[in-house]
């Protein structure tokens, strides 16, 4: 526990963290200091001079809040006329040649310059001369349109780039009201992350081409998730709307904080996956290629499992724990042989010392958690004279050949249990559509070790069943995720102690030596 | 009136060669530096009452007593020659007629606060300064008196010259130190003060060229020498640039203390034939105009000069008499403050463009009086709020003359041509 000092903020007495910057310390219990410029990620900068704040008896008086430290017995001023004065004067003048243009500006409703002045300022503009005109939909690279007009020059982007990417694709080129961020001539943004800086943005500068335009920020549900792009397990807010007489759909992944995963930050790939939860996706059950009713196709399922005398049912390390749980005792009851062989989902050496992993699958670790077996040569020897394979969410193409599939499938019937429109599912006999992450809830175990939860976010107008729903009419025992975390509590060592329905909210590190003990 | 003290080699032709300055007692101090404590020297300097020459006027010998104790960084000096500060031309001066001074003054600085490297940062039109000053710095590297053993003692000192590129802020001492790194002149929030953490985050003293400059004389002479020159708390010389209007411009080297009509009558010549006197800009644009019966009473020093709610400054004088516009004035003034905003923080970039615009919107003749009030407004909402002081200089200047020649403002937005100054 850091240690804790007193300090005043207008004769209150509140007791902060020591060493903090006076907007964490006093933020962290309640109470607010407007700021542009200062970022937790990004540090001090000082520019804006929204965060002046009085230090009665200090030396100077007058001091950028993000660039003081909270000091035992400090009286600090906040509602003081003077201050208040200040934070009006300076939203005056980010505000006088900005071009209010927030009817057409895609930050509008979730816009700092728009809440400060509604907070802090609220007059009406003295500006009688013409304002500077400057350059609109800059193309910066990475799917990031600049607004020159809308910037108010905190250099949060600038110094992302240069602390967090260390690439330095962006700066402030001239100086006085001619100064612009920009980027050099003909190297736009170029790195795994521009997009941050969208979000980074506390006014409508920087926008995605991605989302421009699609959605108003007020209409979108902010729905907490954890990306499923790589093994890392960033947190994001999936922000989704139901428009009249349409269906719920995600507009855009935003990086959620989590000290402990990804800080503040995602990368752009796993951002972009929100398409994947939109776009091709299996809706109707299929049986060779022609759509059929759900209750059917479990019916053909369970019929060809009868009279199959061996069966191998494929996992995905997409798949939750509760629902690898299921499918786990549903295979040991059954006789089923499981492999969660997925080698294509790794792409060795694309990952970076950042966020993004060579693993573009969420929840590897819960295979050794469980002790599923993921090796090539226990698929191979499953395989050999299996007559059914039962693939969950494990597109079998990533990993093998065209001409290996081809193969396979002359040999093997293959029921495919996905959520997903993609290779796999044109080879299946047998197609089963269920939810996907988004419309789902679950746990998955990152590649450090850091167990974590997500709850449904997206509620489609005609929901599919999830996936241990539809294990569980085909024969499965576990019901839902309860059941599994009930389950999970009792067998698996690690999780002994774990209570899985009141995770905290950063997530729960397992500690290395009790996964690998279960695995071995 | 005037005195030598700083510029007793200027008229002595080729004293900017090292043979020709010494004969005229360059380097002589240099002896009875090394045979002393360099806390002696400090407090030596404390003694003199020298303070600081680039405008602020804290006193040079605290500011070295500020450096950290017991430390296991470098120190560094750097010495500002930016002198961009509009109607003040004094350093160019000894950069060009006596670099030899100002080097045996960094000698002595460095010695006395334990720098073995010291800076010259130089304003980049400065191009005939920067080759006298590189010439005299090679000559002194030749001589012994820069390089590995500094005049054969045990001290190592290596100066450099580093030259600017053309912006006004960089005068300030944290956008100074910006540049010479490398980086884009923009001043750096203080504290950190540079005393503590300075050019490349070790301890760092930034001094004026005169200040420097001075130093061989107080070491020669004594502080007592010095403080002869000049008042109890203001003592010594000053290099005066004297321009404006008046029958002979130029730069003077005077005590301070002397009467400024005095010394604009007597020294300057006095105001041209049949003009009278209409404000005086004490100590470069920055500081607030006078008008000719504040003239009357202040007197050549910092403590006069805030008296009358002003600032002695750089000692760049100009002189305004009845053909002068003060509308037109301020006009060039915020002019030239709104172009040399670094554009980091909000206040100055956003603001003195607007007070620019609303100042040419009354020079059109379409201002109104809610105008002028406005731009009073904006002064105080601008100032102390920045990063740097660069937008006070403009605010602080701009207000003396909104408050004092008001009447000139609402002629303008009046449309009144019998006020107007006719020019």
């Amino acid at each position: 526990m850091a240690e804790k000092v007193k300090l005043f903020v207008n004769g209150q007495e509140v007791e902060v963290e020591s060493g903090k910057n006076l907007i964490d310390a006093v933020g962290a219990v309640g109470i607010e200091i407007p700021h542009l410029c200062y970022h937790p990620a990004l540090g001090a900068d000082g520019n804006c001079r929204m965060c002046l704040v009085g230090i009665e008896d200090g030396r100077p008086p007058l001091v950028p809040a993000c660039k003081t430290r909270a000091v035992e017995g400090m009286k600090v001023q906040l509602d003081a006329e003077k201050i208040k004065k200040i934070q009006h004067d300076v939203m005056e003048f980010e505000l006088i040649n900005h071009p209010i243009d927030c009817p057409i500006c895609d930050q509008a409703g979730e816009c700092q310059l728009q809440d400060y002045y509604m907070k802090y300022d609220g007059q009406k503009s003295r500006m009688t001369v013409k304002p500077v005109l400057k350059a609109k939909k800059l193309d910066f690279g990475c799917g990031v349109v600049h607004d020159q007009e809308r910037c108010i020059l905190c250099a949060r982007c600038v110094r992302f780039t240069r602390m967090i990417t260390k690439t330095g694709e962006l700066g402030i080129v001239n100086r006085t009201d001619a100064a612009r961020v920009n980027i050099f001539p003909g190297r736009p943004l170029a790195n795994r992350y521009a997009l941050n800086v969208v979000d980074l943005c506390p006014v409508g500068a920087m926008t995605s081409k991605d989302f421009r335009f699609k959605q108003r920020a007020w209409f979108l549900t902010k729905s907490k998730s954890v990306c499923h792009g790589c093994s890392k397990g960033c947190n994001i807010f999936i922000d989704h709307n139901r428009e009249k007489y349409k269906d719920d759909v995600i507009y855009r992944f935003r990086p959620r904080l989590n000290e402990q995963v990804n800080g503040y930050f995602i990368c752009d790939e796993g951002r972009m996956t929100y398409k994947l939860e939109n776009d091709n996706r299996l809706g109707a059950a299929q049986i060779d290629g022609k759509d059929v009713g759900f209750n059917e196709a479990i019916e053909t399922t369970r019929r060809a499992i009868s009279q199959s005398s061996k069966v191998v049912v494929l996992i995905s390390p997409n798949c939750s724990l509760e629902q690898m749980r299921g499918l786990q005792k549903f295979a040991e009851a059954s006789n089923f042989i499981l492999s969660g062989y997925s080698e294509g989902y790794i792409q060795v050496g694309d990952g970076d010392d950042f966020l993004i992993k060579d693993d573009k699958s969420a929840n590897r670790a819960s295979f050794a958690l469980l002790g599923i077996d993921a090796t090539k040569a226990s698929f191979d020897a499953a395989i050999e004279g299996a007559d059914l394979l039962i693939s969950c969410q494990n597109d079998l193409s990533r990993s093998i050949s065209d001409s290996d599939m081809n193969s396979l499938q002359e040999k093997i019937k293959i029921v495919y249990i996905s959520s997903y429109s993609d290779a796999m599912s044109s080879k299946a006999s047998i197609v089963l559509p269920v939810a996907s992450y988004s419309e789902d809830k679950g746990s998955i175990i990152n590649s450090d070790n850091v167990l974590q939860q997500y709850d449904v976010a997206v509620r489609k107008n005609n929901p599919i069943h999830n996936l241990i729903h539809v294990v569980n009419l085909l024969g499965g025992d576990i019901k839902n995720c309860e059941e599994a975390w009930a389950d999970l509590t009792a067998n698996i060592a690690a999780l002994k102690n774990v209570d899985l329905e009141h995770l905290p909210n950063e997530g729960l590190v397992l500690t290395e030596n009790e996964v690998s003990n279960v695995a071995a | 009136m005037q005195v030598k003290v700083l510029s007793t080699k200027f008229d002595i032709p080729d004293a900017h060669k090292i043979d020709v300055a010494k004969e005229h007692g360059a380097y002589s101090t240099l002896e009875k530096v090394f045979g002393m404590q360099a806390e002696e020297i400090i407090e030596l300097v404390k003694e003199s009452g020298l303070r600081g020459r680039g405008g602020a006027g804290f006193p040079t010998g605290l500011k070295w007593s500020f450096l950290p104790k017991n430390l296991d960084k470098p120190v560094y000096l750097a010495v500002n020659s930016d002198e961009s500060e509009p109607a003040t031309f004094k350093d160019r001066y000894i950069l060009v007629r006596d670099p030899h001074l100002l080097i045996e003054g960094i000698i002595i600085c460095c010695y006395a606060i334990k720098s073995h490297a010291a800076y010259i940062y130089i304003r980049g039109e400065y191009t005939t300064q920067v080759k006298a000053l590189q010439a005299a710095i090679d000559e002194a590297y030749d001589a012994g008196y820069l390089g590995e053993s500094v005049a054969g003692n045990d001290f190592k000192l290596d100066v450099t010259v580093h030259r600017g590129a053309g912006a006004y802020v960089c005068g300030e001492e944290t956008a100074l130190l910006e540049s010479i790194e490398g980086r884009k002149g923009q001043p750096r929030s203080k504290p950190p003060f540079p005393a503590v953490e300075g050019l490349y985050g070790c301890p760092t003293i930034i001094n004026n060229v005169q200040s420097i400059a001075s130093l061989p004389f107080i070491l020669a002479n004594g502080p007592d020498a010095y403080k002869a020159f000049g008042t109890e708390k203001s003592p010594g010389t000053h290099l005066f640039g004297i321009s404006g209007l008046v029958k002979s411009p130029g730069m003077y080297e005077l005590p301070l203390g002397l009467p400024l009509l005095e010394v604009i009558e007597k020294v300057a010549g006095g105001m041209r034939d049949g003009r009278t006197l209409k404000g005086v800009i004490p100590g470069g644009s920055s500081t607030p105009v006078l008008t000719p019966e504040e003239a009357k009473t202040v007197t050549l020093d910092y403590e006069s000069m805030a008296a009358h709610k002003t600032m002695f400054g750089s000692g760049g004088i100009v002189v305004l008499d009845d053909t002068v516009d003060m509308v037109k004035l301020v006009e060039n003034l915020i002019y030239f403050y709104h172009h040399e905003s670094c554009g980091q923080c909000t206040p100055c970039r956003e603001g003195l463009g607007w007070m620019l615009k609303i100042v040419k919107k009354i020079v059109r003749g379409e201002g109104t009086i809610a105008d002028i009030d406005l731009l009073t407004e904006l002064c105080d909402n601008i100032e102390m709020k920045t990063v740097c002081v660069l937008s006070a200089a403009c605010t602080m200047s701009t207000r003396s003359y909104l408050n004092k020649f008001r009447h000139e403002f609402e002629a303008y937005v009046k449309n009144d041509v019998s006020i107007q100054t006719a020019m």
